[in-house]
């Protein structure tokens, strides 16, 4: 047991301040390409919504691919396939774009389930008492699809947070790579992955609690 | 020379490793669910203030730290200690046990769903504590749960995707092993895509069925 530990103390100081590094940079990852998710999937939703039946089976077309294909493919499509094609990428922009291709559906999907919680009774309501179609939007059914759909979409964020872990297999340098690396530089395969661990687990557990003190009942 | 024939050549390679990405994905959808069925009782049922924390941290700790991350310390951390898994063990285990802290919440929810005016009809019949839990309570919480768990299994699926990182041979293995010998990049990622999803479709179809079925989706 205290030979597990001795080398979290004997090189905890060298090890911090890269896997701190690291984690910054699987935030960034996260964070963009849950942004860029969030665009993707409403516009998604939009398409799901709308009334021209080759969006509508453009969308469901496009979910069913994307819950069927793994995210790997995709992002090794994006980095090592679509360069034969004459588009490049570099690293870090093809792991955001290829998360939020994938994460889009799920989002779309968050949407979908929050517009349904609001009452049709109440849009109806809204514009027998003379608002406008996008006051009865902005003032009535906003405020509460924001409330719904706050959840589920920070678990969403959660499973986008891990899967950006796959970065690391094209060689955007985030948590897992740098592990590895670090993991040849000391021999300690262990111990530096436990850390890595720990570190996606620092960023995701708190947004955890969050989205279960949210979750509406 | 047909067209064609080099995405047969390709999809004859990563054929290979379809079986294998069956297996795992067959094996870990078993572990996964006995232990996170198992896992759902004790969290649901004991008394146990201990064990109740207990299924806690392990939720959170496999539901929290991404796959990638649990797969190499099976794989390369133990091994630093002695342990030695094989590629295909140490996907195995890792997916399932990953998988168990799904399913537990997936049962759980089900279990929370049934009104508690069931336990108490069935202890005031006579029921023993076990009887109501296994034949009142868990048959009616499964069918809540299926839904859920069949989109589990199609998640699973794909998520094997991420064992070649620790060199177990399935689609996805084959599929990085021949791009270093091909200059057939874009197709042969395109194939494996492709796979993947004829793989799953058939499954997805099928979580639509249990959906419709069981009220989800009207």
């Amino acid at each position: 047991m205290i030979s597990f530990f001795q080398p979290y103390v004997e090189y905890g100081g060298e090890w911090l301040p890269v896997l701190l590094d690291a984690m910054l940079k699987t935030a960034l990852l996260s964070l963009s390409a849950f942004a860029l998710a969030l665009v993707f999937g409403l516009l998604l939703w939009l398409f799901q919504a709308s009334n021209v039946p080759a969006l509508r089976r453009f969308a469901s077309l496009y979910v069913t691919v994307v819950r069927g294909v793994p995210l790997l493919a995709v992002l090794f499509l994006l980095y090592f396939g679509l360069p034969g094609l004459g588009v490049t990428f570099d690293a870090f922009t093809a792991a955001m774009l290829g998360l939020a291709l994938c994460f889009a559906a799920q989002v779309a999907e968050v949407f979908r389930a929050g517009m349904m919680a609001i009452p049709k009774g109440q849009s109806e309501a809204a514009l027998a008492v003379g608002f406008t179609p996008a006051q009865c939007f902005a003032f009535i059914v906003l405020p509460q699809v924001v409330r719904v759909v706050l959840s589920p979409m920070i678990v969403t964020f959660v499973s986008l947070l891990k899967d950006s872990s796959l970065a690391s297999l094209i060689t955007v340098d985030e948590l897992v790579l740098t592990g590895r690396a670090m993991a040849t530089e000391y021999f300690l395969p262990l111990q530096i992955y436990i850390a890595v661990g720990l570190c996606y687990f620092l960023i995701a557990w708190p947004f955890s609690l969050l989205s279960r003190r949210l979750a509406v009942r | 020379m047909n067209s064609l024939d080099p995405f047969f050549l390709i999809l004859q390679g990563l054929l290979q490793g379809a079986g294998i990405t069956a297996v795992v994905t067959l094996s870990a959808l078993a572990l996964g669910l006995a232990l996170g069925f198992a896992l759902s009782l004790v969290r649901q049922f004991s008394r146990s203030k201990v064990l109740h924390g207990l299924v806690d941290v392990y939720v959170e700790f496999f539901r929290n730290i991404p796959a990638l991350s649990h797969l190499f310390i099976l794989y390369f951390g133990l091994a630093s200690l002695g342990f030695r898994l094989s590629s295909m063990g140490a996907a195995i285990l890792g997916l399932g046990l990953i998988g168990a802290a799904v399913t537990c919440d997936i049962f759980r929810s089900g279990f929370k769903s049934l009104s508690p005016g069931q336990t108490e009809a069935a202890f005031a019949a006579g029921f023993t504590p076990m009887q109501t839990i296994f034949t009142i309570l868990t048959p009616q919480a499964m069918r809540i749960a299926l839904p859920s768990l069949g989109n589990f299994a199609v998640q699973l699926l794909k998520d094997t995707s991420v064992v070649s990182a620790i060199a177990a041979p399935e689609i996805m293995f084959y599929a990085r092993s021949m791009v270093t010998s091909s200059f057939q990049t874009t197709l042969i990622y395109a194939t494996a895509a492709g796979l993947y999803l004829v793989m799953s479709l058939p499954l997805m179809q099928a979580v639509r069925m249990l959906e419709i079925r069981y009220g989800r989706v009207k």
